[in-house]
Parts: structure tokens; sequence; C-alpha cells
């Protein structure tokens, strides 16, 4: 039984008149990383937003098919008692700040008083939290002095605090130079392996091919192909369906075309 | 970006150790004696002898004084002026201008007013200026506010200032599209009307994906809340607060005794 399932899973916004997701299958194991691929609108966002509870239980809106983490069903539960197995960071880390603190420590300390954690064990976990996606610096920081990198990672060690059995990230490194980002892809390959399971929306389709276990293309709603990164990232499908290539994949495909490359693409 | 989002700002006084509800019930109560005191002179002494000499003992008294010039004077001004035309009471005129009448009482209740709103607006700064917004919030919560109503006072409280570095940037580009400052008002108000939308229409999405944020992060869970930074409240403050609660009623029952 997968950690993660979804079984036939429509969803439409209210007042929309096409669903944002159509009859999308998808099991993740536990443990896995699993990349999220699609051109704008294909409805990565919402499928990170059914993920985490959030569609239907904050959007509203028309759900249909099951949605199942650990076990438990997403419609058989409350936001507040899913959000403690699934955590969410998405992409604009401005307005993640919670608005309510006034240091970084503080702000990541945030939802631990929420959900109830003792002070002394509350400390530990924001320090271990910190160190752990190297913000350790910025403890005593207004979160709002803070670059959109930093304050993305403050987002995402905001959520990794809370423990949450499922991560789901919509494009969390969106504002971080390469070096930033490359850190924080391994900061999230090594949660996998002690046995968070991730699910990421990613445009940086190099990252994806070196992180993640899995990819997953979605277009217009539903999943066009998954499999491996190499193998997903380079199919004629993708480049069919207008999805962004990496520019490696780009370069080489062209090389093929006139004839320069003659071997397998690899990415 | 500014470091300081707040209006609070971090001191080691005898003011910012006070737990955030005795201070609350100490503005809280100047503020009201200074409308109900049936004493004339009430609102200008508690000023004088309260407000000031806690803003220093709360070391903050620069950042006190800006405000009180830059923002309560003009205010408490507008009403004294507005208030001293205005109000059509007592025989004895001892001013005219041009068809406005002031009379000695007049001007007496236009002081009393204008020193009454500007006790309530300093007092708020002060409690601002030396309240920390999220110790404020876990107090609060812990005496049974609910989160959600006390998440809506802190965070305005904290975004305020943003929205403020906000309007500077708006008028900022404004200028630099060549905003005419010379023509007419409404040649103005139109060149502005464009930014609006996007602005109604960003802040709706920014509220959005911010209750989103907060939700991620438990913020609506049932459990009993802890939090980060000790909150003292010794005894001596519920003593404080009772007997300032004692003021207030005393004031009030004046005041209905002598009307
Ligand atoms: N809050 C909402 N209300 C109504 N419709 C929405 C909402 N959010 C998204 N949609 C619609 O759902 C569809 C999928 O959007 P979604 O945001 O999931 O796409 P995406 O793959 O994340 O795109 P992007 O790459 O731009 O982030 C789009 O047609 C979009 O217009
Ligand atoms: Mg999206």
């Amino acid at each position: 039984m997968a950690f993660v399932n979804l079984q036939n899973v429509t969803y439409q916004y209210p007042l929309t008149k096409t669903p944002a997701l159509q009859n999308v299958n998808l099991q993740v194991n536990e443990g896995e990383f699993v990349a999220i691929v699609g051109p704008n609108g294909a409805g990565k966002s919402t499928l990170c937003y059914t993920l985490a509870g959030f569609a239907p239980h904050f959007f509203k809106g028309e759900m249909s098919g099951t949605v199942e983490v650990a076990g438990k069903e997403s419609s058989k539960s409350t936001l507040d008692e899913w959000v403690l197995n699934v955590g969410l960071a998405f992409q604009n880390p401005f307005n993640q700040i919670s608005g309510a603190k006034y240091t970084v420590f503080e702000e990541i300390a945030f939802g631990l008083e929420n959900i109830g954690v003792p002070r002394e064990e509350m400390k530990s976990r924001v320090e271990d939290a910190m160190a752990l996606t190297g913000i350790r610096d910025l403890a005593e920081r207004s979160p709002y002095s803070l670059s959109g990198g930093q304050q993305q990672r403050v987002a995402l060690t905001s959520i990794l605090v809370m423990r949450p059995k499922l991560l789901v990230l919509d494009e969390p490194t969106s504002q971080m130079d390469p070096i930033g980002t490359r850190e924080v892809f391994g900061t999230i390959r090594k949660m996998a392996e002690e046995g968070m399971t991730v699910v990421l929306v990613e445009h940086k389709v190099e990252w994806i091919a070196e992180f993640a276990d899995r990819v997953i293309a979605l277009k217009d709603g539903s999943v066009l192909l998954e499999g491996k990164p190499n193998e997903v990232l380079t199919s004629e499908l993708l480049a069919e369906h207008g999805f962004g290539l990496s520019r490696y994949t780009s370069t080489a495909r062209e090389a093929k075309k006139r004839g320069i490359w003659k071997k397998k693409i690899c990415l | 970006m500014h470091e300081r989002l707040s209006f609070h700002i971090k001191r080691d006084s005898v003011i910012h150790k006070l737990n955030p509800l005795t201070k609350l019930t100490l503005i809280l109560a100047l503020i009201l004696i200074s409308f109900t005191s049936p004493w004339y002179w009430t609102p200008h002494v508690v000023l004088l002898l309260a407000v000031i000499p806690l803003s220093g003992l709360g070391r903050v008294f620069p950042e006190f004084f800006k405000a009180a010039t830059r923002l309560i004077l003009p205010a408490a001004g507008f009403l004294f002026l507005m208030q001293a035309f205005f109000q059509p009471i007592g025989e004895e005129v001892i001013f005219k201008f041009y068809f406005l009448d002031i009379t000695q009482e007049s001007l007496m209740f236009a002081f009393r007013n204008a020193m009454r709103v500007f006790v309530m607006i300093s007092a708020f700064t002060l409690f601002l200026l030396t309240t920390h917004p999220s110790e404020l919030m876990s107090d609060l919560t812990r005496r049974g506010l609910p989160g959600q109503f006390a998440y809506v006072i802190i965070s305005t409280l904290q975004i305020l200032p943003q929205m403020q570095a906000k309007a500077q940037t708006i008028i900022a580009a404004q200028r630099s599209r060549g905003l005419d400052t010379e023509s007419t008002f409404l040649k103005r108000a139109g060149s502005v009307l464009p930014l609006v939308g996007p602005l109604v229409f960003g802040s709706l999405v920014e509220v959005e994906e911010r209750a989103i944020a907060i939700e991620a992060r438990g913020f609506t869970s049932k459990n009993s809340k802890t939090s980060l930074h000790e909150i003292p409240d010794p005894s001596f403050e519920k003593t404080i607060r009772w007997a300032l609660l004692m003021l207030v009623i005393l004031s009030i029952a004046a005041n209905l005794w002598l009307s």
C-alpha cells in the first residue's frame, strides 16, 4: 500500500468551468522523492494543494476520487489534523511569513507554538531545523529584512520543523542562486533518505534529474507521463506537449538532429 | 527593505518588562479616565504626569516625541480648530473670524477634547513602542482570546508599517512615470486609478496565500498552544490591574454622580 495514494482524483475550483485536475492517479512510496513538472496552468500547484488538504478543505470546489496519505483519507479528515502529517511550502516566500513574529527564530517556532510543543523541545527543534537548512546565522534577523532566497529557506525551515511525514514543495527554490538551490536540494534529498516522503514541483529540470527518484509530467490537469527522471525528461512526448526542457536536452536534441551526436540522450 | 517593520522597539526597561495585559490595562485606564473624569484638567494632567513620564521610563522618549509631534499633534490640532470654530456653545464671543465666532466655552471644550484625543493616541503609541507583538498575541491567546482574533490584531500591527513602505514605493513609481504634481487633483487622482486594481487584487491573493501558509503551520489546531518566550505575570501586576480598574470605575461613577 503506497504512502500517498490518489485514486481518480478530479478537482474543480469554485466558479470555474473546467477541472484543474482530471482523473489523477498517483502513488508515492514512503521515503520517495517525486518531482512534478508541467507547463504553466498544468495543475501542479493544485496537485500540491490537494495533497496538503487545502483543496477542497480551504478552496472548497468540487472533488471526486480519493486522496490518501499515511492511511488516512483527506475527505474524512479536517484540515487542522491533516496538516500535522503533510507540510506545504510554496513559491512566494514573502506571503509565507506569518507577520506575527519578530525574528526568524520566532517565525520558525510559530508552527510549534500552534500545535502546543513544550518550550524546551520547541527550542531544540528550531535549532536543529535551522542547522539543517543552513540559516543559523539569520536567527535574530527580522524575516522581512531577508532576501527572497533567504526567505524561501525560512519558509522551508518553518515547515521542516513541524516534521511532516509528507513534504509538499511548490517551487521552493525559485529565488535562490544555483549554490543555494544545490544546498537546499541536498537537504531535501537527505530528508527523503531519512524517511520523509517528498513531492516537489520544479521548473529547473536539471535539479530533478540529479536529485529526484521519479518524475511525473502533468499537462492540462492529467498525468501525461511518469517514470525515471532521465527517461521522462528526455521523452519526445514532453517536447511535443510544450514542456520546458533542460538546456542540455535541447542542445543534445539539436545536435542529434544535425547528426553531430549519435548516441542516446541522457538528459 | 526596512529592518524594523513593527512599531515595537526592543529596549531594556521597566515598561518593556511589564506583562502585556498590565500595559494594555494601564493605557486603557489612562484613556478611560481622561474621557470620563469630571475634573476639567484630567487629560492634561494624565498626559503630563503619566504618559510622558512613562515614555521616559520605557526609554522610548525620542521615538515617542517624534510620533507625538509629527502625527498626534497635527491630528489633535485639527480637532481643536474644528471644535473651537464649529461648536455653538457659550454666549460671550472673544474672537471673531469672518462669520465664525469663538467663545470662551467653545475654546475650553475644544481644548479638552483635543487633549483627550492626544492622550488616547499617545498612550496607544507608547503601548506599541514598548510591546512585542508576538508576546501580546501569546499572552492574550493564553488568556482565552480566540487565536484568529489575536492574529488579526497582531498582523495588522505588523503589516501597517509594511503598507506604508509599499505606498511610498507606489508614490516613487508615480513620480518616475512623470506624475504631474502641479496639475489638478482630478488629474492626479486619474493617474493613481490604474494602480488601484492590481494593488487590491494583489493584496487579495496575498491574504489568501498568507492564510494558507499559517494554516499549514497549524494555526487552527485545536491543541492548546504553547509559547516560545515565557511571559511573566507576577502577582503584584494583578494587583496593579485591579487598582487601575477601580480607578476607572471611580472616574465613571464620579462622572455619573455629577451629571
Ligand atoms: N484559486 C484558484 N481559483 C480558481 N482557479 C484556479 C485557482 N488556482 C488555479 N486555478 C486554475 O487552475 C488551473 C491550474 O492552475 P495551477 O496553479 O495548479 O497551475 P500550475 O501548474 O501550478 O501553473 P504554474 O506553472 O503557473 O504555477 C489553471 O487553469 C488556473 O487558472
Ligand atoms: Mg503553480
